[in-house]
C-alpha cells in the first residue's frame, strides 16, 4: 500500500476489508471493491441531485436546439467540458497516478459515429440519456423508468452481434492514436489554453447579455453555471479515485445478462461478449487489478457502476424529497411509454457499439480530445436532430404544432 | 367559466374573456412544452392584441425556464410565479 496516492483513506478502508477477509492478498482486493463501491455510489447520488436541482438534461440540450432552436443549456455543456478540460490537465501534469488517456479510450473508429448517431436517435426518442433517465426515474418519472427498462433490453441485444460489430470496428479503425494531441504529437496543454482562449472570450460576451445566469422560480433552483463546475469536479474526482471518467453503461449490459442468465436454455453463456473478460481494470489508487466484464458475475463493473446507477436515481429522489416535490408522473399517452422503450433500447444497443455514453464521452473523452469523442459528437448531432424529427412527427404530433 | 378539454385530456378554462387556463400538470416533457407553444402560437394575434393571456400551470420545473424562454423569444410578455406545488407561467401583455 506505500505508493497510494491518499494512504490515510485506503489505510482505514484497508483495515475494514481485512477484518471481513481475514488475509491480506484478499483484502487489498476487497478494499478496491469497497471504494469503488463507496466512490460509485457518493458519485452517482452528487451527479443527480445536482442534475436534478439545475435541470442539467444532456437530452433535453440537445432536442431543444432542434425542436425550438434553444441553445440555453447547451452552452452549459460547453462550459462543464472546458472546465473538464482544465482539471483533467492540471491531474495530468500534477504527477497523481492516473493514466493518462484512460486505456478504456480507444483509437478512433467509423463505429464510434454510427454508434453516436443512435445514440442521438435513442436519447431524444427517450426522453433522456443513460444518466438523465436514472435521475428523472428516482424523481418519480415512470416514462423514465420505461426507458431504463428499454436501455438494459437494448445493452442486452448488442451481445448477440457483438462479433461481428467488433470485426468491423476494427477494420474501420483509422488511426492508432487515441487522442487529437496524439495525433499532432503535441502535449495536450496547448490545446486546453486554446480552449480557455476562446472560451474565456465567450463567457464575457454571454456574461455582458446575461446569459450565464438563469431564472427560475423554483425551488433550491441550482444555476447551470454552478452546475457545470461541479460536474466537472465530479468528473475529476472519478478521475482520480478510479483513472476514468464517471460512466454506466457497461453495467446496464450486466443487469442484462444477469437477467438473460436467470432464463432456462442457458443462451447467455453462448454469448462471447458475456463470457470473455475482455480487460483488466487496474485502479490508480491500490494499484490491484480486476476483471472487467459485461457477463454475469461480480467484478470491477458490478462494484463500480452498478452503486452509480442506484446513487444517481437515489441523488435525483433525494432531491425531489428535499424539495416536497417528489411523486410519480405516470399521464403519458401510450405511445410517449412506447417511444421511451424503444429510445432506451437504441440507446443502450447504440452505447455498447460506440463504445460509452454521452456523459462518457461529452464529459470525460472530449475533455481529453479524445478522436472517437469527436466521432461520437459529429454523430450524435444528426442523430439528435433524427430524433427530434420522429419526436415531434409520430411520439408527440396531437400535443405541439412546432417542426425540428 | 368555460371550461374545455382537447383530445390529449389537458384541462383548459377560459376565465372571463381575458385569461385562458391550461392545465399541463402531471404531462411529460417536451410534450408540455410543445403544448404551450402550439397554444401561444394559435392565439398569438389574441395575445398581441391584448385580448387574451394564457396561465399555464406546471409542476415541471423544466417547463419553468423553457417556456417562458421560448414565449420571449417569440416577443410576448412572460411572468412565472410559484401557486403552491406547482408553478403558473402567464403569456399575454405589451408586444415587443
Amino acid at each position: 500500500l506505500s505508493h497510494m496516492a491518499h494512504p490515510t483513506m485506503i489505510d482505514l478502508i484497508s483495515r475494514l476489508s481485512i477484518r471481513i477477509t481475514g488475509e491480506q492478498g484478499g483484502a487489498v482486493e476487497s478494499t478496491t471493491y469497497l471504494l469503488l463501491g463507496a466512490n460509485g455510489a457518493l458519485l452517482g447520488i452528487c451527479t443527480g441531485f445536482i442534475m436534478h436541482r439545475s435541470g442539467f438534461c444532456l437530452a433535453g440540450m440537445f432536442r431543444d436546439l432542434f425542436v425550438i432552436r434553444q441553445v440555453t443549456m447547451l452552452r452549459f455543456l460547453f462550459l462543464t467540458v472546458v472546465f473538464s478540460s482544465v482539471f483533467f490537465e492540471a491531474v495530468r501534469l500534477s504527477g497523481l497516478p492516473v493514466i493518462y488517456p484512460s486505456p478504456i479510450f480507444s483509437p478512433p473508429s467509423v463505429s464510434n459515429l454510427v454508434g453516436g448517431c443512435l445514440f442521438g436517435i435513442g436519447m431524444v426518442l427517450a426522453g433522456g440519456c443513460v444518466v438523465g433517465t436514472l435521475y428523472k426515474a428516482g424523481a418519480g418519472s415512470l416514462v423514465s423508468l420505461a426507458a431504463f427498462g428499454g436501455l438494459i433490453f437494448g445493452s442486452a441485444v448488442y451481445a448477440e452481434f457483438h462479433p461481428f460489430w467488433m470485426s468491423w470496428c476494427r477494420a474501420m479503425t483509422f488511426s492508432s492514436n487515441t487522442t487529437i494531441p496524439q495525433q499532432l504529437g503535441i502535449a495536450p496543454l496547448p490545446l486546453v489554453l486554446a480552449l480557455c482562449g476562446i472560451s474565456w472570450i465567450l463567457c464575457c460576451k454571454w456574461h455582458r447579455s446575461g446569459r450565464l445566469r438563469v431564472d427560475s422560480p423554483a425551488d433550491g433552483f441550482l444555476q447551470p453555471l454552478s452546475a457545470a463546475l461541479l460536474l466537472a469536479c465530479v468528473g475529476i474526482w472519478s478521475v482520480i479515485v478510479t483513472g476514468m471518467p464517471l460512466g454506466v453503461t457497461t453495467a446496464y449490459a450486466k443487469m442484462g445478462a444477469y437477467i438473460e442468465s436467470a432464463i432456462p436454455g442457458g443462451h447467455v453463456t453462448g454469448l462471447e461478449y458475456f463470457t470473455d473478460i475482455t480487460r483488466q481494470y487496474v485502479n490508480p489508487l491500490t494499484g490491484v487489478s480486476l476483471a472487467w466484464s459485461a457477463g454475469p458475475r461480480f467484478d470491477a463493473v458490478a462494484a463500480l457502476q452498478f452503486p452509480v446507477i442506484f446513487g444517481i436515481a437515489g441523488g435525483g429522489a433525494l432531491s425531489a424529497l428535499l424539495l416536497r416535490e417528489f411523486k410519480f408522473h405516470y399521464r403519458a399517452p401510450v405511445r410517449q411509454y412506447v417511444s421511451a422503450i424503444v429510445g432506451g433500447s437504441l440507446m443502450g444497443m447504440a452505447s455498447r457499439m460506440v463504445p460509452g455514453c454521452n456523459v462518457w464521452h461529452l464529459c470525460g473523452g472530449l475533455p481529453i480530445f479524445a478522436s472517437q469523442s469527436l466521432l461520437f459528437l459529429a454523430g450524435l448531432l444528426p442523430g439528435a436532430w433524427l430524433g427530434s424529427l420522429l419526436l415531434v412527427r409520430i411520439v408527440i404530433h396531437d400535443d405541439g404544432g412546432a417542426s425540428p | 367559466v368555460n371550461r374545455q378539454t382537447d383530445g390529449c385530456g389537458t384541462d383548459s378554462e377560459v376565465r372571463g374573456p381575458h385569461l385562458i387556463e391550461f392545465d399541463i400538470r402531471g404531462r411529460v416533457y417536451p410534450s408540455t412544452l410543445l403544448k404551450a407553444l402550439r397554444e401561444v402560437d394559435n392565439h398569438r394575434e389574441r395575445i398581441r392584441s391584448g385580448a387574451v393571456k394564457l396561465l399555464f400551470r406546471t409542476d415541471n420545473p423544466l417547463c419553468s425556464l423553457t417556456i417562458p424562454d421560448a414565449a420571449s423569444a417569440m416577443g410576448h410578455e412572460v411572468s412565472v410565479s410559484r401557486d403552491g406545488d406547482h408553478f403558473l407561467i402567464i403569456i399575454g401583455g405589451d408586444y415587443r
